[in-house]
């Protein structure tokens, strides 16, 4: 079968003289074939090579997308392909030799979250990645969330004053009953567990809003039905500012349909609610053209259009602006050095909760 | 060509599901938790004269299905507008398992596997051949809905805007044709991309489909834009499009949310209703405005 009609040019959106951004995807898991499939919908990249050993992942692309070169081991698709940039969507614990190969190379990456599974090689990959040119992006998809990107905006512009707490929860129904507990999502080694797998995005978020906390304490990791893994997180961050904040994380809450986040921030101005969908705020008086009481925001007011959608307007923004900052090379707003706060954060919190790492 | 109606009752309300708000979502939730409450919803929407009826093939579906066959003789011009599948299944134990253990795990209930005669043969028969397995997994979504009219036969729009990222040209036509020739009835996409899939559909050869895709004058999961849309409508459409979140889920008041679609011409709509006021608003209006077309002779774009 020929190339897709749209892997490198859809109607309507030429590309213009812009050179096209050769693509590699390492893991062609379910994110890696999502970002696969959001590739297809750029007008600037197209992806030459995924490397993976799956026989039905394989099998798939070798029939149907001729036009991807297919290799078994990333080592050979980054030795042979001449690539401007990479996803890699493997295992966690796989994230730091891979980032490793392909800063060698010099591209351009976008790894899955979380980022690696240690703080120190968090930040040693992030200090390699400032002397490689291109850009360089953890897959924190909830700073590209709309409703997220405002509260961000409305913080760093003083609506509610001084802040005093916040709550980032997350809930899912990842694991809903007693399993066999196959697979490298529970086992910590492999960057599994709710902490990493899922409420690394909890996290994340606490971190892109308020920074990093100076302490974490009160951990409590809680098995629900995994065996030798956590399904809950609690904890809680201290600031320095005097700000704290509560986090809970549970993958295994059959009452959400699909993954949710959702934030309190409360200062001494008034409050914010927010999920991926809708923000309300609380206000003692009137600012920044919000009324004094509730006021509420839906997405449907503040979604900005993406050119193709797969499975959420945030996952569209994230890769385009990983493929955009990769030309540019301007400011990345999930940097290597963002998320190698978040990984910090990480391991704070297990070191609170006494696991060893 | 298929004559798709005018009016279809859509089901994300019954679900939980509302792309505006997750307290809304909530609300619904809990009003529908009882099946009664949706059996009760069909019921009036079948008085007020809707004979179609959207349903994905969720959880809780197959009991949906269940008592509309035991009470045929109350819904006897019903057609259904089935989707498959229920991607937050598969999106769960994906996440879970992995794509093998999944599929392993799907084909592995003794009843779809008796059902579709496949007992003992696991998962060797299907290795090298992916379409063949789309088509079991479409098979094993679709047993709830047998012995029911079932009119189309959606692919669900994350399945859907994934396979046309992937550009995987032979599954849609694979699809398309296993739904006529399977179940005798129209295959549909459900997508946030309808200008681009629409292409891509035509340029893959696929014949008699129809597409459903979100169309209100917010633009809301319109992509590339509004714009885009407004544009395809302005052409003649090879596969007949029926219209959903025309009120993004409530951000639009009702009599422009249908204005806006019919001034596209477009005259197929799913509609969603939380409660019997809604639902009777909606048809008032959407009657109102066919009335007005007669009327003033405008030529119907169906």
């Amino acid at each position: 079968m020929e190339s897709g009609l749209f892997s490198s040019q859809p109607p309507g959106a030429p590309n213009g003289n812009r050179k096209t951004l050769q693509a590699g995807i390492i893991g062609a898991g379910r994110m890696g074939i999502t970002h696969l499939a959001i590739f297809g919908g750029h007008p600037d990249v197209r992806v030459s090579a995924v490397a993976d050993n799956s026989p039905i992942v394989t099998h798939t692309l070798g029939r149907y997308r001729s036009d991807i070169a297919l290799f078994k081991s990333y080592e050979e698709m980054l030795g042979r392909m001449p690539l401007d940039l990479v996803v890699i969507a493997t295992p966690p614990h796989m994230h730091a030799a891979m980032i490793d190969a392909a800063l060698d190379c010099g591209l351009s990456i976008f790894v899955e979250k979380p980022f690696t599974l240690a703080g120190d090689e968090a930040r040693r990959l992030a200090a390699r990645s400032r002397a490689v040119a291109g850009t360089h992006q953890v897959g924190y998809v909830n700073r590209f969330n709309d409703v997220f990107m405002i509260v961000k905006k409305l913080l760093k512009a003083g609506l509610l004053g001084r802040l005093i707490s916040f709550c980032s929860d997350m809930f899912g129904r990842t694991v809903i009953r007693m399993e066999d507990n196959s697979g490298w999502r529970s086992e910590r080694k492999t960057g599994g567990g709710a902490l990493y797998e899922f409420g690394s995005h909890a996290i994340d978020l606490a971190v892109y809003l308020f920074g990093c906390p100076d302490q974490v304490v009160g951990t409590r990791l809680t098995p629900i039905y995994s065996s030798h893994i956590e399904d809950m997180v609690r904890t809680t961050f201290l600031y320095k500012s005097g700000l704290e904040g509560s986090v809970l994380v549970n993958w295994s809450d059959e009452s959400h349909r699909k993954p949710t986040n959702r934030i309190e921030v409360f200062g001494e101005r008034g409050k914010i609610t927010a999920d991926q969908q809708e923000l309300k705020i609380f206000l003692k008086e009137e600012a920044e053209g919000f009324v004094k009481g509730w006021n509420i925001v839906y997405i449907t007011d503040v979604f900005t259009p993406v050119p193709f959608y797969v499975r959420g307007y945030e996952f569209t923004r994230q890769l385009f602006h990983f493929a955009e900052r990769a030309r540019t090379k301007a400011e990345n707003m999930a940097s290597f050095d963002e998320g190698a706060i978040t990984q910090h954060v990480l391991d704070m919190i297990l070191a609170d909760a006494g696991v060893e790492l | 060509m298929i004559e798709l109606d005018d009016l279809i009752l859509g089901d994300n309300q019954f679900f939980g599901i509302n792309h505006m708000s997750q307290q809304k979502a909530q609300e619904l939730a809990e009003r529908f938790n009882d099946t009664s409450e949706i059996v009760h919803a069909y019921h009036a929407a079948y008085d007020m004269g809707i004979r179609a009826f959207m349903l994905n093939s969720n959880d809780r579906a197959a009991e949906i299905c269940d008592y509309l066959r035991a009470n045929a003789d109350q819904f006897p011009e019903l057609g259904m507008y089935a989707s498959v599948p229920y991607p937050h299944k598969y999106a769960n134990l994906v996440a879970e398992k992995g794509v093998i253990a999944t599929l392993q795990e799907v084909l592995a209930e003794r009843s779809a596997m008796s059902l579709l005669g496949l007992a003992g043969s696991g998962l060797s028969m299907l290795t090298g051949d992916v379409t063949k397995i789309m088509t079991i997994l479409v098979d094993v979504e679709m047993s709830m809905f047998r012995d029911l009219n079932v009119k189309v036969v959606y692919l669900q729009n994350i399945i859907t805007d994934l396979l046309l990222g992937l550009a995987l040209r032979d599954f849609f036509v694979a699809y398309s044709r296993h739904i006529r020739k399977r179940y005798n009835a129209t295959p549909g996409f459900l997508t946030m991309n309808v200008p681009r899939l629409a292409a891509f559909l035509e340029s893959s050869g696929v014949e008699e489909s129809v597409i459903c895709g979100s169309v209100n004058k917010l633009g809301y999961l319109m992509s590339p834009d509004k714009a885009a849309y407004e544009e395809y409508f302005t052409r003649p459409q090879k596969y007949p499009v029926t219209a959903m979140s025309i009120y993004a889920s409530g951000a639009i008041p009702a009599a422009e949310a249908i204005a806006y679609v019919r001034q596209l011409g477009i005259q197929s709509i799913m509609f969603g209703a939380s409660s019997r006021d809604h639902m009777k608003q909606t048809i008032e209006l959407a009657r109102s405005l066919d009335e007005k077309e007669m009327e003033q002779g405008v030529r119907r774009n169906a």
